[in-house]
């Protein structure tokens, strides 16, 4: 990491607790749903197949992933709120790549929702669910989500701002990420959805590769192939959206 | 005190000598994506070391030039060094010798005055120290010593303009690059940024570059000034030169043809 990009990530996490509202909003919801989920459709795990006895346990990497995915838009509005304050205009005029303003900024925000979504973990333990691989499947765990948040919604929501230099533009488009998510196997088994359609849907659907090898963690153990596909989802997404965004900046601003 | 704090500053600057145009501009021009001409091939060289004002009415072209110069708007025709810089060619260097305090102030509002310039002197490679002490030097000089530590949410548009000029300074820039660096500030803090701007164009021998409204101030501070009208440069000279027997004022409406709009 260059020293501006460390100075500009420093410089977003020195402010976090100076905004306690962002701070507490961007994870109590998912606390909530998580608890509120786990006890409506508890009666899932009675169904034949189901991997385990606790729903907390299936329910857990989803939680961790509606914490990260949605979550990372807020690197987006922090972008979108100082081009309005006309703060990235004096940045820019500092020997600084646009390049490290925005890693900056996703870089923060990233290990500001590796803290929540543990938080998220911890209380699905405090509700009885057991993480197969322990502590560092756990760690594991956070880091692919945060990476998956990155690299889907960070990038596009990055790329709004760009485009739109609005943050309610970005914000607008926090419900996408919920549709990414509910898109997969999150809440029941394959098996359990109902149409061909939908499965095929779920089986295009990136977030159901990184997700698997979430709850493989948690359920099972480390299955290093279901890893390995996850880390390939998440760096091929990258491969895509990290040019994109140079692209798309330069023909905004070059 | 305000030379003692000047002389606290310049202790650590390096005194390099650049080239002796630090500014050069050829036929540079800017055509904006709705079709707009706001500057339509200006030409002209400002000598290292010179105050050089950019006067003009609203609209004139003033604001596009600077920040063609200043790396923020990419031109459209023509060229221009800063340095000894290409700004299109080679922004990152123009902006490691440019300070820019700007027209519509972009601060940081969660961040706090002292936190945005050391931040900005690090961005700019100083350690962590010297950016600590270098702040603390600058604040106190543009009067915001006592306000260092609040966050800049709180502070007024005076103050954020202030603090502003401290963070353009923190590198102590050979070029330094103010549009309406004085706009919205009372008559003493107007006087304070002039006694600045005096004491380090002479003490380093700071190129600065200004765009004002205020005929006071272009006469005070400038060698050379060149009124822009319609995206063209329509006279340049130095004060004395411009004047004749009359004013600045009457130099400006003589050459835009029209009132003043926001001269004090």
């Amino acid at each position: 990491m260059s020293s501006a990009t460390w100075l500009l990530t420093r410089r977003t996490l020195i402010q976090f607790p100076r905004n306690p509202m962002v701070l507490g909003f961007s994870v109590a919801p998912v606390l909530m749903m998580f608890v509120v989920f786990g006890a409506l459709f508890e009666g899932v795990k009675q169904l034949p197949g189901f991997p385990t006895d606790n729903y907390f346990e299936y329910l857990a990497p989803a939680a961790v992933l509606m914490t990260t995915v949605p979550g990372i838009a807020n690197a987006a509005v922090g972008l979108a709120t100082d081009f309005q304050s006309r703060y990235l205009h004096k940045l820019l005029t500092l020997p600084v790549s646009i390049g490290s303003i925005m890693a900056g900024r996703l870089l923060a925000d990233g290990a500001r929702l590796f803290l929540q979504a543990g938080a998220v973990l911890l209380l699905a333990l405090a509700l009885g669910a057991h993480i197969a691989s322990g502590i560092a499947g756990a760690l594991l765990m956070l880091l692919m989500g945060t990476l998956f948040g990155i690299v889907t919604f960070g990038v596009l929501t990055a790329n709004l701002a760009l485009k739109s230099k609005d943050p309610a533009a970005v914000q607008a488009v926090f419900p996408m990420a919920f549709l990414l998510i509910f898109l997969t196997t999150a809440y029941q088994t394959e098996e359990q959805v109902p149409s061909g359609v939908l499965r095929a849907v779920i089986g295009a659907n990136p977030t159901e590769y990184v997700l698997r090898a979430m709850r493989e963690l948690t359920l099972t153990g480390f299955d290093w192939q279901t890893i390995g596909v996850a880390f390939l989802v998440i760096a091929g997404l990258g491969l895509i959206g990290v040019p994109l965004t140079a692209w798309n900046y330069r023909s905004v601003y070059g | 005190m305000r030379h003692v704090l000047v002389r606290a500053l310049l202790d650590s600057a390096p005194r390099g000598t650049g080239p002796d145009d630090a500014i050069v501009v050829e036929e540079l021009a800017k055509r904006y994506p709705n079709g707009t001409e706001a500057v339509r091939g200006i030409s002209f060289r400002v000598r290292a070391g010179d105050v050089f004002g950019i006067l003009g009415p609203n609209g004139a072209g003033k604001s596009t030039t600077m920040g063609m110069l200043g790396t923020l708007v990419r031109p459209t025709a023509g060229r221009a060094t800063v340095a000894g810089f290409d700004v299109t060619d080679r922004p990152l260097a123009v902006r490691r010798r440019i300070g820019f305090a700007m027209q519509e102030v972009g601060v940081d509002e969660l961040a706090t005055g002292s936190e945005l310039v050391v931040l900005h002197g690090r961005l700019h490679g100083l350690s962590r120290r010297e950016a600590a002490r270098r702040a603390a030097l600058l604040l106190d000089l543009v009067g915001l010593g006592d306000a260092a530590s609040r966050r800049m949410g709180e502070y007024s548009g005076g103050m954020q303009r202030r603090v502003d000029l401290a963070s353009a300074l923190v590198h102590l820039p050979p070029v330094l690059f103010l549009d309406e660096p004085t706009e919205g500030l009372d008559p003493h803090g107007r006087t304070a940024i002039w006694e600045t701007l005096e004491r380090l164009n002479e003490a380093l021998g700071m190129t600065i570059v200004l765009t004002t409204h205020y005929m006071e101030e272009a006469d005070r501070l400038c060698d050379r000034i060149a009124i822009i009208d319609r995206g063209r440069i329509v006279t340049e000279g130095t004060p004395a030169e411009l004047k004749g027997a009359a004013t600045l004022e009457d130099a400006y409406l003589r050459a835009t043809g029209r009132v003043l709009e926001l001269a004090a």
